[in-house]
Protein backbone atom coordinates (compact mmCIF):
# COMPACT_ATOMS: atom_id res chain seq x y z
CA UNK A 1 0.00 0.00 0.00
CA UNK A 2 2.67 2.46 0.98
CA UNK A 3 0.63 5.16 2.71
CA UNK A 4 -1.92 5.81 5.42
CA UNK A 5 -4.09 8.88 4.96
CA UNK A 6 -6.49 10.45 7.46
CA UNK A 7 -8.60 13.44 6.42
CA UNK A 8 -10.98 15.47 8.63
CA UNK A 9 -13.20 18.35 7.58
CA UNK A 10 -13.58 21.09 10.19
CA UNK A 11 -14.87 24.62 9.61
CA UNK A 12 -14.39 24.35 5.86
CA UNK A 13 -10.78 23.17 6.16
CA UNK A 14 -9.69 19.60 5.52
CA UNK A 15 -6.88 18.54 7.86
CA UNK A 16 -4.79 15.66 6.55
CA UNK A 17 -2.31 13.49 8.39
CA UNK A 18 -0.50 11.03 6.15
CA UNK A 19 2.26 8.55 6.83
CA UNK A 20 4.38 6.86 4.18
CA UNK A 21 6.11 3.56 4.82
CA UNK A 22 9.67 4.17 3.66
CA UNK A 23 13.15 3.63 5.11
CA UNK A 24 14.33 7.03 3.77
CA UNK A 25 17.94 5.81 3.68
CA UNK A 26 20.41 8.67 3.29
CA UNK A 27 23.60 8.49 1.23
CA UNK A 28 25.66 8.38 4.44
CA UNK A 29 23.50 5.63 5.92
CA UNK A 30 23.78 3.58 2.69
CA UNK A 31 27.54 3.98 2.72
CA UNK A 32 27.79 2.91 6.37
CA UNK A 33 25.46 -0.09 6.03
CA UNK A 34 26.37 -1.39 2.56
CA UNK A 35 29.52 0.42 1.48
CA UNK A 36 27.69 1.83 -1.55
CA UNK A 37 26.18 5.32 -1.60
CA UNK A 38 24.01 4.32 -4.55
CA UNK A 39 21.92 2.15 -2.25
CA UNK A 40 20.48 5.37 -0.80
CA UNK A 41 16.77 5.49 -1.37
CA UNK A 42 14.25 8.00 -0.17
CA UNK A 43 10.99 9.59 -1.29
CA UNK A 44 11.68 12.43 -3.74
CA UNK A 45 8.15 13.54 -4.55
CA UNK A 46 4.75 13.21 -2.92
CA UNK A 47 1.38 14.64 -3.87
CA UNK A 48 -2.32 14.44 -3.11
CA UNK A 49 -5.33 14.88 -5.37
CA UNK A 50 -9.08 14.91 -4.83
CA UNK A 51 -10.97 11.94 -6.21
CA UNK A 52 -13.90 14.15 -7.24
CA UNK A 53 -12.10 16.68 -9.39
CA UNK A 54 -8.55 15.40 -9.81
CA UNK A 55 -7.34 18.74 -8.40
CA UNK A 56 -3.97 18.68 -6.66
CA UNK A 57 -4.24 19.68 -3.00
CA UNK A 58 -0.68 18.91 -1.91
CA UNK A 59 2.61 18.75 -3.80
CA UNK A 60 6.02 18.35 -2.24
CA UNK A 61 9.53 17.63 -3.55
CA UNK A 62 11.54 15.97 -0.82
CA UNK A 63 15.02 14.86 0.27
CA UNK A 64 16.85 12.23 2.31
CA UNK A 65 16.36 14.47 5.35
CA UNK A 66 12.76 13.61 6.10
CA UNK A 67 12.46 11.06 8.89
CA UNK A 68 12.06 7.34 8.34
CA UNK A 69 8.37 6.47 7.72
CA UNK A 70 7.76 10.17 7.14
CA UNK A 71 4.67 11.97 8.38
CA UNK A 72 3.05 14.75 6.37
CA UNK A 73 0.47 17.11 7.84
CA UNK A 74 -1.26 19.57 5.55
CA UNK A 75 -4.52 21.48 5.10
CA UNK A 76 -6.66 22.52 2.19
CA UNK A 77 -10.08 23.94 1.30
CA UNK A 78 -12.69 23.14 -1.26
CA UNK A 79 -13.81 19.57 -0.71
CA UNK A 80 -16.77 17.85 0.92
CA UNK A 81 -17.15 14.95 3.33
CA UNK A 82 -17.24 11.68 1.46
CA UNK A 83 -14.68 12.78 -1.12
CA UNK A 84 -11.28 11.06 -1.08
CA UNK A 85 -7.74 12.36 -0.77
CA UNK A 86 -5.58 10.22 -3.05
CA UNK A 87 -1.85 10.27 -2.35
CA UNK A 88 1.16 8.99 -4.28
CA UNK A 89 4.86 9.09 -3.48
CA UNK A 90 7.79 8.35 -5.78
CA UNK A 91 11.26 7.48 -4.55
CA UNK A 92 14.74 7.90 -5.90
CA UNK A 93 14.69 4.46 -7.50
CA UNK A 94 11.38 5.18 -9.23
CA UNK A 95 9.20 3.04 -6.97
CA UNK A 96 5.80 4.44 -6.02
CA UNK A 97 3.49 4.06 -3.04
CA UNK A 98 -0.15 4.99 -2.79
CA UNK A 99 -2.80 5.58 -0.20
CA UNK A 100 -6.18 7.19 0.17
CA UNK A 101 -8.29 8.67 2.91
CA UNK A 102 -11.98 9.47 2.98
CA UNK A 103 -12.77 12.98 4.13
CA UNK A 104 -14.74 12.58 7.38
CA UNK B 1 -5.10 29.78 -43.50
CA UNK B 2 -7.47 26.91 -44.25
CA UNK B 3 -10.47 26.90 -41.88
CA UNK B 4 -9.86 23.30 -40.82
CA UNK B 5 -6.24 23.95 -39.95
CA UNK B 6 -7.20 27.09 -38.02
CA UNK B 7 -9.80 25.16 -35.99
CA UNK B 8 -7.41 22.36 -35.07
CA UNK B 9 -4.80 24.89 -33.97
CA UNK B 10 -7.36 26.63 -31.74
CA UNK B 11 -8.45 23.33 -30.21
CA UNK B 12 -4.82 22.47 -29.56
CA UNK B 13 -4.34 25.75 -27.72
CA UNK B 14 -7.49 25.12 -25.67
CA UNK B 15 -6.29 21.66 -24.69
CA UNK B 16 -3.11 23.19 -23.28
CA UNK B 17 -5.04 25.86 -21.40
CA UNK B 18 -7.16 23.34 -19.54
CA UNK B 19 -4.35 20.94 -18.64
CA UNK B 20 -5.23 19.12 -15.40
CA UNK B 21 -3.96 20.65 -12.18
CA UNK B 22 -1.70 17.67 -11.55
CA UNK B 23 0.28 18.50 -14.69
CA UNK B 24 0.98 22.01 -13.37
CA UNK B 25 2.40 20.76 -10.05
CA UNK B 26 6.17 21.06 -10.07
CA UNK B 27 8.71 18.39 -9.24
CA UNK B 28 11.54 20.58 -7.99
CA UNK B 29 13.89 17.61 -7.74
CA UNK B 30 13.85 17.45 -11.53
CA UNK B 31 13.35 21.15 -12.19
CA UNK B 32 16.14 22.42 -9.92
CA UNK B 33 18.63 19.64 -9.16
CA UNK B 34 21.33 21.97 -7.78
CA UNK B 35 19.04 22.93 -4.88
CA UNK B 36 19.36 19.41 -3.50
CA UNK B 37 23.12 19.05 -3.86
CA UNK B 38 23.95 22.43 -2.29
CA UNK B 39 25.86 22.08 0.98
CA UNK B 40 25.05 25.42 2.57
CA UNK B 41 21.67 27.02 3.23
CA UNK B 42 22.65 30.16 1.29
CA UNK B 43 23.69 28.14 -1.77
CA UNK B 44 20.49 26.11 -1.66
CA UNK B 45 18.33 29.26 -1.37
CA UNK B 46 20.31 30.91 -4.20
CA UNK B 47 19.90 27.85 -6.44
CA UNK B 48 16.18 27.74 -5.72
CA UNK B 49 15.29 31.41 -5.91
CA UNK B 50 18.21 33.21 -7.55
CA UNK B 51 18.82 35.35 -4.46
CA UNK B 52 19.34 35.00 -0.73
CA UNK B 53 17.52 38.23 0.14
CA UNK B 54 14.46 37.53 2.26
CA UNK B 55 12.11 39.59 4.43
CA UNK B 56 12.18 38.03 7.89
CA UNK B 57 8.44 38.47 8.47
CA UNK B 58 5.16 36.80 7.76
CA UNK B 59 6.30 33.22 8.38
CA UNK B 60 5.59 31.26 11.56
CA UNK B 61 8.00 28.46 12.41
CA UNK B 62 8.07 26.21 15.43
CA UNK B 63 10.37 23.38 16.40
CA UNK B 64 11.44 22.20 19.85
CA UNK B 65 14.30 24.20 21.42
CA UNK B 66 15.88 20.89 22.35
CA UNK B 67 15.15 17.91 20.09
CA UNK B 68 15.55 14.62 21.92
CA UNK B 69 15.77 12.57 18.73
CA UNK B 70 17.75 13.97 15.79
CA UNK B 71 16.15 11.36 13.55
CA UNK B 72 12.70 12.88 13.90
CA UNK B 73 12.60 16.58 14.73
CA UNK B 74 9.02 17.91 14.49
CA UNK B 75 8.76 21.15 12.49
CA UNK B 76 5.59 23.16 11.91
CA UNK B 77 5.36 26.29 9.78
CA UNK B 78 2.69 28.49 8.26
CA UNK B 79 2.11 31.75 6.48
CA UNK B 80 -0.81 33.94 5.46
CA UNK B 81 1.14 35.38 2.56
CA UNK B 82 -0.22 34.09 -0.78
CA UNK B 83 2.56 31.78 -1.88
CA UNK B 84 3.92 29.99 -4.91
CA UNK B 85 6.41 27.75 -3.10
CA UNK B 86 7.61 27.13 0.45
CA UNK B 87 11.06 25.62 1.05
CA UNK B 88 12.67 24.20 4.19
CA UNK B 89 16.43 24.25 4.76
CA UNK B 90 18.81 23.40 7.62
CA UNK B 91 22.51 23.60 8.29
CA UNK B 92 22.83 20.39 10.33
CA UNK B 93 23.22 17.87 7.49
CA UNK B 94 25.63 17.39 4.56
CA UNK B 95 23.16 19.07 2.20
CA UNK B 96 20.89 21.95 3.14
CA UNK B 97 17.56 21.43 1.30
CA UNK B 98 14.90 19.40 3.09
CA UNK B 99 11.82 19.90 0.94
CA UNK B 100 9.93 22.27 -1.36
CA UNK B 101 6.17 22.64 -1.45
CA UNK B 102 4.49 23.68 -4.68
CA UNK B 103 1.42 25.68 -3.54
CA UNK B 104 -1.88 25.23 -5.34
CA UNK B 105 -5.20 27.05 -5.20
CA UNK B 106 -6.66 24.70 -2.55
CA UNK B 107 -3.69 24.81 -0.17
CA UNK B 108 -4.04 26.31 3.29
CA UNK B 109 -0.39 27.09 3.92
CA UNK B 110 0.27 25.35 7.21
CA UNK B 111 2.40 22.21 7.25
CA UNK B 112 4.10 19.80 9.67
CA UNK B 113 6.90 17.38 8.98
CA UNK B 114 9.57 15.47 10.88
CA UNK B 115 13.13 15.91 9.74
CA UNK B 116 16.58 14.50 10.40
CA UNK B 117 19.23 16.75 11.88
CA UNK B 118 22.74 15.36 12.27
CA UNK B 119 23.65 17.90 14.94
CA UNK B 120 22.37 21.08 16.55
CA UNK B 121 21.65 23.82 14.05
CA UNK B 122 19.25 26.22 12.41
CA UNK B 123 16.14 25.51 10.39
CA UNK B 124 15.15 28.13 7.79
CA UNK B 125 11.78 28.26 6.05
CA UNK B 126 11.47 30.44 2.93
CA UNK B 127 8.13 31.45 1.45
CA UNK B 128 8.12 32.56 -2.18
CA UNK B 129 5.26 35.04 -2.33
CA UNK B 130 3.03 35.49 -5.35
CA UNK B 131 4.23 39.10 -5.11
CA UNK B 132 7.66 37.89 -6.23
CA UNK B 133 9.28 38.53 -2.82
CA UNK B 134 10.84 36.02 -0.44
CA UNK B 135 9.85 35.83 3.23
CA UNK B 136 11.57 33.72 5.86
CA UNK B 137 11.79 32.55 9.44
CA UNK B 138 14.56 30.73 11.29
CA UNK B 139 14.90 28.70 14.42
CA UNK B 140 18.03 27.39 16.06
CA UNK B 141 17.79 24.25 18.15
CA UNK B 142 19.89 21.80 20.12
CA UNK B 143 19.77 18.19 18.98
CA UNK B 144 20.44 15.55 21.63
CA UNK B 145 21.21 12.61 19.32
CA UNK B 146 22.47 13.10 15.75
CA UNK B 147 19.84 11.94 13.25
CA UNK B 148 21.73 11.64 10.01
CA UNK B 149 23.54 8.44 10.84
CA UNK B 150 20.68 6.93 12.89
Amino acid sequence: MGMKVKAKLKNGVINVKAMAKHAMTTYNQAEKKTGDRENANFITHISATLKSSGDTVFDMSTSQFLSKNPIFKFKFKGAEKGDYVLMTWTDRKGKTGKGKGKIK
Amino acid sequence: MERRKFLSLTLGALALAVAPASVRAEDYRKLKPTVWSAHTVNDAIKNMYGTTTTIEEGVKLSAPKVASNGGAVPVTFSTKIPAKTIAVFQDANPEAAVCVYSIGKHDVTEYSIKIKMGKSGTITVVVEGLDGKLYSAKQTLDVALGGCEG
